[in-house]
């Protein structure tokens, strides 16, 4: 713990204290702590995300239902769970770009995409990518010609976004499977776009 | 702005990317994984901890000292004091005890959690 | 309890163990899993604490009132019989009224400062802009801790163009959606 700053020891401290006093309280047990850390570290993450984006390219029905009713799309492939129980689909294409933010608090569709990088919680980003969406986005890497409409959603209520990119022309002849690996998080969000795995 | 916020190096594979962390530190993912199982345990639902959330990152983004650094889990971990105050379910002075009876422990004290106290722990009068 | 006289020094016991006996225990415990079943909520088992007869409050210790208001809650439903509050996660309720707003309506973000809390960013704050989307009913955060009962609301991701927004240096072709609350729209001028 040597090299933590001031603020992250005292951090430390206070969670470690209030996880001590809510178990005495028998409010909490560390061991559901513990499977809960585990879960958002090792289990849910992007790759969910990723297998709803394959599917929905390669199942014309399964993207329609998806379109219309994110959650229970989700569901049909066994995902589902905390910030989740609204989620809607937006889709890119030729004309329309799509990107999520929470100015908020940083909500985040949790059960497709796990929990959010630094940069989506940053101050930074919340502020303004609703301002200058398309001069955030080149500073990230993705450049959107002025002719593609660019709609930011900023997940203000409950409802919880996910960005169904479009499927790349190189990946044309790809499976499912393969597809999926050339799903990004950052296309999820829209601030980038599909690419091919690295080697 | 620092280069951070700008990296996106966005590889999909295992849930999480090229070594990229989901909690920088451990007190991080104990905050985080604290406020979910409390609301697990129905202490509270998530819209009323989001409520404390975004009341907590305002308040740092108005009135935070011009060298610290954003925080999100600092705010988060603010956010669960203050609602945890505000249910009556641990009060900020019994908090404070507990952290300084943590902060009095020998160096190279056992870290697990739920340990007992020793007695020769001092408690605040 | 705030401002009460005559109650005696308060005792307070040294090492106090958290819970006294295995009753007690086991009462917080059976309160904790009604709350996750959608029994009551936390602020409910607390104004039932509050209401609770002031002798049984002041004799019954600390766990004693949680029971008491447990068995206060019970009572209440079976008299009323009323449902089980549904425990579902999202707070997403059914709203009977219909919307008030359609897709392609033309509104205005009411100018509400967040003296509490609300979800009305400030970018969005008295600008005008159309109805997108029309979800369900959702509760309105303002309200759901206080037991007024919850308020639900229809939402709206409302379309904002970004000059409306930040002036006629933003961004061309560019929009933002704002999920709004019914409460926080009036209708647009034109």
């Amino acid at each position: 713990m040597a090299d933590h700053d001031p603020a992250s020891r005292k951090n430390a401290l206070r969670i470690e204290a209030l996880e001590n006093l809510l178990a005495e309280k028998g409010l909490l047990a560390p061991a559901a702590v513990d499977a809960i850390i585990e879960r958002y570290e090792q289990e849910i993450g992007p790759l969910n995300g990723a297998h709803v984006v394959a599917r929905a390219w390669t199942d014309p029905a399964y993207k329609r239902r998806l379109l219309d009713d994110g959650t229970a799309a989700v569901a049909e492939l066994g995902f589902g769970g905390p910030q989740g129980e609204h989620l809607v689909v937006v889709e890119n294409g030729p004309r329309v770009h799509n990107v999520v933010v929470c100015t908020l608090c940083s909500c985040y569709p949790w059960p497709v995409l796990g929990l959010p990088p630094a940069w989506y919680k940053s101050p930074a980003y919340r502020s303004r990518v609703v301002r200058e969406p398309r001069v955030v986005l080149r500073e990230m890497g993705l450049e959107i010609d002025e002719s593609v409409e660019i709609r930011v959603w900023d997940s203000s209520a409950e409802v919880r976004y996910l960005v169904l990119p479009e499927r790349p022309a190189a990946a044309a002849n790809l499976d499912e499977a393969a597809l999926a690996d050339w799903v990004t998080r950052d296309a999820m969000i829209g601030v980038g776009k599909p690419q091919a795995p690295q080697p | 702005m620092s280069a951070d916020f700008l990296s996106s190096d966005g590889s999909g594979a295992p849930p999480r990317s090229n070594g990229e962390l989901v909690f920088a530190e451990p007190w991080e993912s104990r905050a985080f994984g604290v406020a979910a199982a409390l609301r697990d345990r129905g202490l509270f639902d998530w819209d009323e901890f989001r409520a404390c959330l975004i009341a907590q990152i305002a308040l740092w983004e108005k009135q935070h000292p011009p060298d610290e650094p954003f925080s999100y889990y600092g705010c988060w971990q603010r956010a669960l004091v203050e609602l945890l105050a505000q249910k009556g379910v641990c009060s900020a002075r019994e908090l404070e005890v507990r952290e300084h009876a943590l902060a009095s422990r020998p160096a190279g004290h056992d870290h697990a959690q739920g340990h007992d106290h020793d007695q020769d722990h001092d408690h605040d009068p | 309890m705030g401002g009460m006289h005559g109650f005696g020094r308060i005792e307070v016991e040294p090492d106090e163990p958290v819970f006294h006996a295995d009753w007690e225990k086991r009462v917080f415990g059976a309160a904790m899993l009604a709350m996750g079943a959608g029994v009551a909520n936390i602020d409910r088992f607390r104004h039932a604490i509050e209401r609770l007869d002031p002798v049984e409050y002041l004799s019954a210790g600390y766990y004693g009132r949680w029971l008491g208001a447990f068995e206060l809650l019970v009572r209440e439903f079976r008299e009323n019989g009323e449902q089980l509050e549904s425990a579902e996660p999202g707070s997403i309720r059914s709203v009977v009224a219909p919307a008030r707003f359609a897709p392609g309506d033309v509104v205005r973000a009411r100018n509400l400062q967040p003296a509490g809390h609300t979800r009305l960013p400030g970018y969005a704050r008295g600008k005008l802009g159309s109805i997108a989307r029309v979800y369900p009913g959702f509760v309105l955060p303002d309200t759901n801790a206080h037991l007024r009962g919850e308020n639900p609301q229809r939402v709206y991701a409302v379309r904002f163009d970004a000059r409306e927004l930040f002036g006629s240096g933003a961004e061309a072709n560019a929009c933002v959606h704002v999920d709004l609350f019914e409460s926080y729209l009036e209708p647009g001028d034109g």
